[in-house]
């Protein structure tokens, strides 16, 4: 259920210190226009104590209605300009956590061991999570600390016995709301696990319904599910009561703050306080004054509204938090290897998948093959090579001592499974790998050698727009475009999966030769199924997969 | 339409009354406290300026202590009002899951198309969320409409004129936020809906070659093709933005012109008027709130919809079919086996083993080749006739969110620990549930989170073999695991079916797997 309590705006403890992209900034504009808002009561009071006192002495009655009329036209367009600021803000804001987290969470996917759906929940919905909190909760506490005060002194004039009495008011509220707002945390805190795990089980049963009714399980899972359901519904008002009975001080010291100045100012107008009159009270004075006084906690009520906001924002932020903590430091660069060893290597997955260990040894330009069954893990070799696996044990050497993974990814080629096409032209994407760039000519040979000369012809050449969905190109065309972007990227270390798969015999045949011509001077690594390709190699290094784990 | 919330919160008729009730005590004591302390201070003016005898002839006890009264009642009522309303739609929506639950399980019986079912999971929980808040929301409404009705009443004593500039006022804000929230908030929600999946979808496509982005540093343009859709999301976000600051200043700017214009329009004695306005002040602001309702409600609206047709579309009746008798034969692309044979499906990846297999158990109907069980096609038999013979272990294996033990207990009805615990054994997964904290009770998070693929598939396969069905159907059983457990996991299974006489229907690409069947059909 989504349904969360409705806190207390109780002091609440602050989290640790976040990177500066995370910090939710502070509206001045928005909260400054919460005030006008509030400032807008003070026209409308007049107004409303002017046509009393008209009513009362005669007098004329257009004054009033202007005022209210004025007061009202203010506070309409603070409210909307405070909602737009916020909004505003929240925006910038967002725009910020994207500018930083998304160079950050785009190279760093695998490696994190990240779903592309988890990542995208992450970069998408978490970011807008935090707009609440930035565009209404921050400002309206920024505006609910000053308000109350605000209108205090706009009383002040009229009376300032009302006004003192006002802020009197906020000594025992305050008192009561710590004191509600620790027990409804802790309520809170002692039923979460139970609550967490017991409210996801109506979606997951929908979610395994198949997996249920071909069991013939769905009477007994409907029974318990029901159960669940009135259980999460007790709990949940458990919590509730609590939080619901800080709302309860707030509604109460609002009431009151009216009720005290009302019987204050009614029986000073009277003459019968039971002490000597501290002020001279006029009806108008007493009326503007009354009509402020509900507007002295109202900040504070549409702040204890938004306390949902401010949870989503703060559970959103935590979640970005983690996530930016958990991304890969970056091994400083070095440059490019001449030859790769690799001594008792074990990559091992969060799922407990291991593959290892593994030993090559690449000396210096020449082909390779990493070769294996289909799911055993010849990828990953490649991929712990580009920091794109985790290593659990044993050494990566170059020529001349240990390699971090990663640390030389700018001398690797690499062609793999996927492959990324930012929006342009083919030619664009085909420059990728920077260092020269290829004349038109090579990359149409090399398109011709790799089978793509009637995708080059169908379409308008290397002028052909790309983007990430593919424009119309296939599985297999976007792979020979990754592996043509490899070759001419002119990096010493060619890194390639299955460069051969889907291609026919004769482009099989054409590749191989490219390769094979590569070879002589650069280092050219193969994870590969394609006995041909593996009968050019110098070494072969095999690979499979071990499941460990818990198991192991 | 049938209001899926009808029943349900009729069975909580008793909090729902309470909750009512509290809101419209709320509602008064609200327009009460203010209007009153209106009337006492305009009262108490005059009679201050009438001299000494005035004072002794006003009633003061009265007004102050129902001002004290009114404030004590609206705190105390208001708690009342949002602890019974939660308290009533929690537990009516607790219904509406558990029946929408039940309901949904027998439209994918009955249906052709089970799978389809999961797939909508997170859609119905949003669903019933909103309808849980619309629950919330609609004892809230009563307190608003109550405050506009006593405000109405208590303006009587000033005049027809005044009477009806409030009741003008109270229905422009409401025809207003209405007119607003129709017709303009649905664009701009949908639109804001579709910019937010456009971004999201492309950001998943851009996320997929993590690899090429790392090597050669794509990220930065990667994220400035990305930036025009954030762009456009952020715009939609601002529209909608907009239109609900609208909507608010709207209201506002109405409340403050019907005041006005009861002002200009009272006839009547200065605390009349007093009364009049500070209560139509109290009662106008819940009133502008209605059109925050206004707002949810096309959402709302189409939840309901949808929540009260899952299943009846679905449920067509199935055409009557003999029921199998005892064990069935299969017949799979033409070739037909006795029960007990062990058949393994052979083809390159993508050449649809899966689909065969889910087609032969009832969850699709998609298979293109010539399936029988029994005789009769598995798409007229459908999931209800098929499942008492046949138990599918998915690829996926999918685990409920649950101990170990309620996995295993989905298989059937009645099954103890031992019989778990043997099953546990013979799937190889006794040592994995062995190095559980709590074993059998451990708690798996959703989709058995806490464990790798080869432990939530051996676990799977304890399920399966729990089921006692004359058929059992694998899909690629022995995936992610080292070559000795695969070795000891087919010795037992082979000695089960063996021993049962169960019939096996495969899906391996892995040696020692494929060896367990001595039938191969080729699936091309």
């Amino acid at each position: 259920m989504s349904h969360t309590p409705p806190a207390p705006t109780g002091p609440t403890p602050t989290g640790p210190a976040r990177p500066p992209a995370l910090r939710p900034p502070r509206s001045l504009r928005a909260t400054a226009w919460w005030l006008a808002d509030s400032a807008g009561a003070i026209p409308a009071a007049l107004g409303l104590a002017w046509a009393v006192a008209a009513q009362a002495g005669n007098g004329p009655m257009w004054p009033a209605a202007a005022l209210l009329v004025l007061g009202g036209a203010a506070r309409a367009l603070a409210v909307a300009q405070a909602r737009l600021a916020g909004q505003g803000l929240a925006a910038r804001f967002q725009s910020g956590l994207r500018q930083v987290l998304w160079p950050a969470l785009l190279p760093s996917r695998m490696a994190r061991g990240a779903l592309v759906g988890e990542d995208a929940h992450l970069a998408v919905d978490t970011i807008d999570r935090t707009e609440g909190l930035v565009a209404r909760f921050l400002p309206l506490r920024g505006a609910s600390a000053a308000a109350p005060l605000l209108i205090a002194l706009a009383v002040a004039p009229a009376s300032w016995v009302s006004a003192m009495i006002m802020l009197a008011t906020l000594v025992p509220f305050v008192l009561g709301l710590v004191l509600a707002g620790g027990l409804a945390a802790r309520r809170a805190r002692a039923q979460h696990a139970a609550l967490t795990r017991a409210s996801g089980l109506f979606v997951d049963r929908i979610a395994h319904l198949p997996l249920i009714v071909a069991s013939g399980a769905e009477e007994r899972v409907g029974r318990q599910l029901a159960g669940a359901t009135q259980d999460v519904a007790h709990r949940t008002m458990a919590v509730l009561a609590v939080a619901f009975a800080s709302n309860a001080i707030l509604e109460f010291f609002a009431a009151l703050c009216v009720a005290l100045v009302a019987v204050y100012c009614g029986f000073a107008l009277l003459g019968l306080l039971p002490f000597p009159a501290p002020e001279h009270l006029t009806l108008a004075r007493a009326f503007y004054t009354l009509a402020l006084a509900p507007e002295f906690y109202l900040g504070m009520r549409r702040l204890a509204a938004a306390y949902h906001d401010k949870q989503t924002g703060e559970a959103a932020l935590e979640a970005l938090d983690t996530a930016m903590t958990a991304l890969p430091d970056a091994p400083p660069t070095v440059p490019a290897p001449t030859r790769l060893r690799g001594q008792d290597v074990v990559i091992a997955y969060p799922d407990g998948t291991r593959i290892g260990p593994l030993a090559w040894d690449w000396p210096g330009p020449g082909l390779h093959a990493v070769t294996g069954a289909t799911g055993s893990g010849k990828s990953s070799l490649l991929l712990a090579l580009v920091g794109q696996a985790p290593l659990a044990q044993g050494q990566i050497l170059g020529a001349s001592g240990a390699l971090q993974p990663s640390a030389f990814n700018a001398a690797v080629g690499w062609a793999g499974q996927a492959v990324a096409l930012p929006p342009g032209s083919l030619r664009r994407n085909l420059a990728l790998g920077g260092a020269p760039t290829a004349s038109d000519a090579a990359m149409h040979t090399l398109l011709e050698s790799l089978g793509l000369g009637t995708m080059l012809a169908r379409r308008e050449g290397l002028d052909t727009t790309l983007d990430h969905r593919g424009s119309g190109l296939s599985g297999g065309e976007r792979r020979r475009v990754g592996l043509a972007r490899a070759i001419l990227s002119g990096r010493p270390i060619l890194l390639l999966d299955e460069p051969t798969a889907d291609l026919d015999s004769a482009s099989a045949t054409a590749v191989r030769a490219v390769l094979a011509t590569l070879a002589r001077d650069r280092l050219v690594i193969v994870a590969t199924h394609d006995a041909d390709l593996v009968a050019l190699a110098q070494t072969r290094c095999a690979v499979d997969a071990v499941e460990g784990g818990l198991a192991a | 339409m049938i209001d899926p919330l009808a029943a349900p919160l009729a069975r909580q008729r008793g909090p729902l009354r309470a909750a009512m009730a509290c809101a419209v005590l709320a509602a008064l004591a609200a327009v009460g406290l203010l209007g009153v302390a209106g009337w006492f201070l305009a009262g108490a003016a005059l009679a201050g300026l009438g001299g000494p005898l005035a004072v002794t002839a006003f009633n003061y006890l009265l007004p102050s202590a129902g001002i004290r009264a009114a404030a004590i009642t609206r705190t105390a009522s208001r708690y009342g009002e949002r602890l019974l309303g939660h308290r009533a739609a929690l537990f009516a929506l607790a219904d509406v899951r558990a029946s929408l639950f039940a309901r949904i399980a027998q439209a994918a019986l009955a249906g052709n198309a089970p799978l389809r079912w999961g797939a909508l999971a997170a859609r119905f929980g949003r669903d019933v969320d909103l309808l849980e808040d619309a629950a919330i929301r609609r004892v809230a409404r009563l307190g608003a409409i109550t405050a506009g009705l006593a405000a109405l009443a208590l303006t009587l004593p000033l005049g027809w004129a005044a009477v009806l500039a409030l009741a003008v006022g109270l229905g422009a804000m409401r025809l207003a936020g209405r007119a607003l929230a129709t017709q303009r908030l649905p664009a701009l929600q949908q639109d804001l809906a579709q910019a937010h999946a456009a971004l999201a979808a492309d950001y998943a496509e851009m996320a997929g070659p993590a690899v090429d982005i790392a090597v050669y540093g794509l990220a930065p343009a990667m994220t400035a093709a990305l930036a025009e859709r954030a762009a456009a999301q952020a715009a939609a976000q601002a529209a909608l933005a907009r239109a609900e600051a609208a909507i608010t200043a709207v209201q506002a700017l109405l409340a403050a012109l019907t005041l006005a214009a009861m002002a200009l329009l009272a006839q009547g004695p200065a605390p009349l008027l007093a009364l009049a306005l500070l209560a139509a002040m109290a009662a106008l602001e819940p009133w502008a709130g209605l059109a925050a309702h206004d707002s949810r409600a096309p959402d709302v609206r189409l939840a309901a919809e949808r929540i009260a047709q899952a299943g009846e579309t679905q449920a067509q009746p199935a055409a009557p079919v003999a029921l199998l008798a005892g064990v069935p034969t299969l017949t799979i692309a033409g070739t037909t086996f006795a029960p007990g044979a062990r058949v393994r499906l052979d083809g390159p990846s993508g050449a649809g083993k899966t689909r065969l297999l889910e087609t032969l158990a009832g969850l699709r109907g998609d298979a293109p080749r010539a399936l029988a069980v029994g005789g009769h096609d598995p798409r007229v038999l459908g999931l209800a006739g098929l499942r008492a013979h046949l138990a599918l272990m998915p690829q996926a294996a999918p685990l409920i969110a649950g101990t170990v033990a309620d996995n295993l207990a989905l298989a059937r009805p009645g099954i103890d620990r031992a019989a778990m615990a043997r099953a546990l054994h013979l799937a190889c997964a006794d040592d994995v549930v062995a190095t559980l904290p709590d074993g059998l009770d451990q708690w798996l998070g959703s989709d058995g989170a806490r464990l790798s693929g080869g432990q939530r598939r051996r676990i799977a396969l304890a399920r399966a073999l729990l089921s006692g069905r004359p058929w059992l159907l694998l899909d690629e059983p022995s995936e992610g695991l080292d070559l000795l457990t695969e070795a000891r996991l087919c010795r037992r299974l082979g000695a089960w079916l063996d021993e049962t006489g169960t019939g096996l229907v495969l899906v391996s690409h892995r040696p020692a797997m494929a060896a367990l069947a001595d039938r191969v059909v080729p699936v091309l």
